[in-house]
């Protein structure tokens, strides 16, 4: 699936101060006590917002993703979209996380997805960068069939400064690695990956 | 001050009667001396024409210069030395068969003049006090009284005490049982243990929990030998195609994994190596947080690996479960403590083991695929290129804690029914609460959780003094062993009232007298109190004598009772309660604890054999030899057999494990059973067993002397003189120069050493059929020279690097002069007198349970014993029967 990237980044920005208007104001924050009630007996309706997840390397994970999802009552998964790793969430901010401030909210669906998970995904804000504006590397490693590796291998790269985004897959013998341009290159990611034991299946030479 | 203020209330009759002793002793002592003369002058001249010529001067063969050896039979040392003459001469040892015999009944005539002055020497020094010395418990006796007494059978306290010495073989004389600073402090630190463990501190027990647990459980060491293909998951006895078997790609980080929740996927775990130095698998996501009795199952199977085909195994495989103790955080494993069971892993078919434990605090259960060979598979293919057997645990299961009652019974042995209350502060003002730690779990790997607890909960008392009476009236005398008068118990309820009046709550007050009780010297010291009947203990001693030669421990309540009645001074009363301890699993204790000593079994572990030079030792091997010595020796104990079984059997008590290595077919599982020996073999009797060809070895290589020395000491109660001072051992040339036969022979050729080597080799050279691991060998083996080694019964998984060195003689010559070709000829000559042999054990059983030597004068006692044996088939159930009901058992 692909989306119009023209002006994205301001319309998410815009986006995204709305909706956290929204469930602060829903939240009953706002300053006064006493609003709380009144926020719970007019509860607003669950608001969906779309958010990146972590650990969504392959298309085998949006199972994975879903039993998550199903464990956690507070937030409901509306749909998954693999190819940009982002999830659309609904949640009703000021039941699922009564007293947390706007900026709150998200480390909150963070912690319950974690945990959720055993720390296998997790929830950030949404890429202020599409797909298209980074630079993408891809990189044929060998290992075993196995979803556990795979976690391994994309936790490996992710968390390096520059990345935004990374699949996995073994079978397929592919790492792809999306960075910020300028803020990482192939081969700093792959002399990583050497030095913590991944096989990489170099192309053949000249 | 005038010596004489004192006799006016002596009395003139006692100073009359204490003038006449000095006046007698005075003349006895002037006798002594008169007839000590006379005695000399009748066994000096038969020295002097018999043995003179080799036993006088520098020297004297055996370092023995006869003419030296002062006449002074009350000097212990040398009231030693005319017993051993008087050995030799009697057994017709001395002189020797080529020298110039004396003419018929001069032998005899002398050995009996030198018999009486023996015993006359002997009776008077050790006169009419208790022969046997007031005796600390020793650590095994204190662990297995507490035990027992607490029912709190998994106690581990002995580990923390200082080792005890060892007098006459055993540790159990009053000789080598000496205390410190270090005990007295180490007494208080268990009497502590003991309480904190045995008072019940809730209301209710403990909630009965069941965890099952992976032995991939991330803690346990496995899930990391997983990712590198030293074992796999399997699932329907397939590889795990979640986890596939690593291959030339190993599995990458093992906290992926464990997030991706890999080994909690109700995978079994195929393991390809045995538990090793680097490796020690435990199922360590349960730690104990209780003490207590639980249930342990757990499921196995075998299978054969074939780059990652799971196939039917070679056989039935076998695991060991042991108790492990965590120490520090637990990170770096911890002791394994106990053995707990080696179990079977039939080939693809799993079975269902149980047993039932008591587990203490820190405490998990270890894994070993024990019957695998040692290393790890990791070559580039990784468990993709390795071909061989594999064990498969599918879990296991821990339940418990498990409570017959609430309080359990140790709590009630200190404060029978009185009932567990909350504590409330109010309710007690100017009273302070116990103190309780609560439990918690110790070990962050632990994934068990206590319960929750509320409140403070102790035992209250409405009357504490009467109450404190009450219950040290019933306690004390089972600690004790023995009755208690009212002043001994006022003292310890004095102490329970001083606390009382110092604000402490009943349980700390009676905690007090408890702990006292516990490092007292009536329960650290078996007292042994004289009994009615002249020379004999009194009756609670003789129950304790029993119970602590059958059970290492104090008596029960049944024995006691009797104790009290009077009825064990009936003999078939004290047969009966013989029996029924031998009959009750703990008599194991006496098995093992005998055993240790009396054939060295506690020694078994004391080296590891070369690598290179026995790559087919592992712990499994080591582990089957002890059961093996220890189950012969219940096995003669139940059926009766006689004495010859000690060198000679027509059975052994194998395994698996034992049978290959022994050569023995027909043999499968991890089991000790009887198995009938085939002709021409010599294995089944102590003589031949791997253990004590093990301990007789040094790791490396074997000698004749100290294997013969073992035999003449251990099975034939003819312990060989130590080696004189200054003679360096004789250790095998381990560059093949020589063989060590050619070295003794040399050694031997010095009259110093002829006498006592001429005993002490011949054995030797027919054990020498045996390598350090109790193999049969016909050839020595040898790194580095000789020719390529056959496998053998060697697992195909084991690589050898070994070669074949020189060939074995084991041929020799008794100093009898009877010859032998090997070991079974040996055999056949040692086993043609059973009375020595029988002699040696009813000795080894006597010191063992009287705790004391058996002394010249008590050897009339012990033929008539061996002969009351003999007359009824001469088997060890009967000797040991034969002892306890004889006046040597009983003796003060």
């Amino acid at each position: 699936m692909t989306r119009s990237m023209e002006g994205g980044k301001d319309w998410r920005r815009r986006w995204a101060t709305v909706v956290s208007l929204c469930l602060w104001s829903a939240s009953g924050l706002s300053g006064r006590a006493d609003a709380q009630d009144d926020a719970a007996a007019n509860r607003a309706p669950a608001s969906e917002v779309v958010y990146q997840v972590t650990g969504l390397f392959n298309a085998a994970r949006e199972r994975d993703l879903k039993e998550v999802f199903s464990r956690i009552s507070e937030v409901r998964l509306v749909r998954v979209d693999v190819a940009q790793a982002e999830a659309t969430l609904a949640l009703d901010a000021a039941q699922a996380f009564p007293g947390a401030k706007p900026e709150q909210v998200i480390e909150r669906i963070d912690q319950l997805v974690r945990g959720a998970s055993r720390y296998t995904f997790g929830i950030k804000a949404r890429r202020e960068l599409p797909l298209d504006k980074l630079q993408r590397i891809e990189i044929a490693v060998v290992g075993l069939d196995c979803r556990a590796c795979e976690l391994a291998v994309y936790e490996m790269v992710y968390r390096l400064p520059g990345v935004e985004m990374a699949t996995a897959s073994f079978p397929e013998r592919r790492l792809v690695v999306y960075v910020r341009p300028g803020e990482s290159d192939r081969a700093s990611i792959e002399k990583l990956l050497r030095e913590r034991g991944v096989e990489l299946l170099m192309p053949p030479g000249p | 001050m005038k010596v004489e203020t004192s006799w006016p209330r002596v009395g003139r009759r006692s100073r009359n009667w204490f003038a006449a002793l000095v006046c007698g002793w005075l003349a006895v002592s002037a006798g002594g001396r008169a007839n000590a003369e006379l005695e000399e002058a009748h066994v000096r001249p038969f020295l002097e024409r018999h043995c003179a010529a080799c036993h006088a001067g520098d020297e004297a063969a055996a370092g023995l210069d006869l003419q030296r050896l002062d006449w002074k039979l009350d000097d212990r040392e040398s009231f030693q030395r005319w017993v051993k003459v008087f050995d030799r001469v009697s057994l017709g040892q001395m002189p020797p068969k080529d020298a110039p015999q004396p003419p018929v009944g001069e032998s005899e005539a002398w050995t009996r003049a030198l018999r009486g002055s023996l015993l006359v020497a002997e009776r008077r020094r050790l006169g009419a006090g208790p022969r046997t010395g007031l005796r600390r418990l020793t650590r095994a006796e204190y662990e297995n009284t507490i035990r027992d007494l607490f029912d709190m059978p998994g106690i581990a306290l002995q580990g923390e005490l200082p080792a005890d010495g060892s007098a006459h073989g055993f540790d159990k004389n009053s000789e080598a049982l000496d205390v410190s600073h270090v005990n007295l402090a180490k007494y208080l630190e268990s009497a502590d243990r003991i309480l904190d463990m045995a008072i019940a501190t809730r209301p209710v027990a403990p909630a009965v929990k069941t965890q099952r647990i992976s032995l991939a459980n991330p803690p346990g060491f496995v899930a990391h030998v997983l990712l590198h293909g030293d074992g796999v998951l399997l699932k329907n006895k397939k590889p795990d195609p979640e986890f596939p078997p690593a291959g030339e790609q190993m599995h990458l980080d093992q906290g992926a994994h464990e997030r991706m929740g890999s080994f909690h996927n109700g995978a079994s775990v195929g393991l390809f190596r045995h538990e090793d130095e680097a490796f020690h698998p435990y199922f360590n996501e349960f730690v104990t947080i209780y003490p207590g009795r639980y249930r342990i199952k757990t499921s196995l199977w075998s299978f054969q690996w074939d780059r990652g085909q799971v196939l039917p195994s070679r056989g039935v495989e076998a695991a060991r479960l042991s108790i492990v103790q965590l120490t520090g955080d637990g990170r770096g494993g911890g002791h394994p403590s106990t053995v707990l069971a080696y179990f079977d892993a039939p080939s693809m078919n799993e079975q269902v083991h149980e047993l039932t434990t008591w587990l203490n605090p820190r405490e998990t259960i270890g894994f070993n695929a024990a019957s695998l060979v040692s290393g790890h598979t990791r070559g580039k293919q990784r468990a993709m290129g390795y071909v061989g057997p594999g064990i498969a645990c599918d879990w296991l299961d821990v339940e418990g804690p498990l409570h017959e009652t609430w309080p359990p019974t140790s709590h009630r042995v200190l404060f029978g029914d009185l009932p567990l209350r909350e504590f409330k502060p109010e309710e007690h003002p100017g009273v302070r609460p116990p103190h309780h730690v609560p439990a918690r779990q110790q070990m962050f790997m632990g994934k068990n959780t206590p319960d929750r607890e509320e409140g403070v909960w102790t035992v209250l008392s409405e009357q504490p003094l009467e109450d404190a009476d009450r219950l040290l009236a019933s306690f004390l005398p089972r600690l004790f062993r023995r009755p208690v008068g009212v002043e001994v118990r006022r003292q310890y309820a004095a102490l329970v009232e001083r606390g009382l009046e110092s604000g402490e709550c009943f349980e700390t007050a009676m905690r007090r007298a408890y702990r006292a009780a516990l490092c007292a010297p009536d329960f650290l010291y078996r007292v042994e109190a004289a009994g009615e009947r002249a020379g004999e203990v009194d009756d609670d001693a003789l129950a304790a004598r029993l119970s602590y030669f059958l059970w290492n421990s104090g008596p029960d309540e049944t024995l006691r009772i009797k104790a009290a009645s009077g009825e064990l001074r009936n003999g078939k009363a004290l047969r009966g309660e013989a029996e029924r301890l031998l009959r009750d699993p703990k008599s194991q204790r006496f098995v093992v604890d005998f055993l240790g000593q009396w054939l060295r079994l506690r020694q078994i572990a004391a080296n590891d054999p070369d690598k290179k030079l026995y790559p087919e030792f592992s712990p499994y091997l080591q582990d089957s030899m002890a059961a093996e010595t220890q189950a012969y020796f219940r096995e003669l104990l139940e059926r009766d057999l006689d004495a010859r079984h000690l060198v000679r059997s027509d059975f052994a008590m194998l395994n698996e494990r034992l049978a290959v290595h022994y050569g023995i077919p027909g043999v499968s599982g991890s089991q000790i059973r009887r198995v009938a020996v085939p002709a021409g073999s010599a294995r089944g009797p102590f003589l031949t067993q791997a253990a004590l060809l093990k301990i007789t070895a040094n790791g490396t290589t074997t000698s004749p002397v100290p294997r013969g020395a073992f035999v003449m000491a251990r099975l034939l109660g003819q312990p060989p003189e130590p080696p004189p001072p200054n003679v360096p051992a004789v250790e095998p040339d381990v560059r093949g120069a020589t063989t060590i036969r050619e070295q003794l022979q040399k050694h031997r050729e010095l009259a110093v050493c002829a006498s006592c080597h001429s005993r002490i080799d011949p054995p030797g050279f027919a054990l020498e059929a045996f390598d350090v691991i109790g193999g049969l060998r016909t050839r020595y083996r040898s790194i580095g020279v000789g020719d390529p080694a056959p496998r053998g019964a060697i697992d195909p998984m084991i690589a050898i690097s070994f070669r074949l060195g020189p060939p074995v003689d084991s041929s020799g010559e008794l100093p009898s002069g009877e010859k032998f070709g090997d070991v079974l000829e040996l055999q056949r000559l040692l086993a043609a007198d059973a009375r020595p042999l029988l002699r040696n054990v009813a000795q080894q059983l006597t010191i063992y349970s009287t705790g004391r030597d058996v002394a010249f004068s008590d050897r009339e006692m012990l033929e008539q014993v061996l002969s009351a044996t003999e007359r009824q088939g001469g088997g060890l159930r009967t000797l040991l029967l034969e002892l306890i009901d004889s006046r040597l058992f009983r003796m003060h």
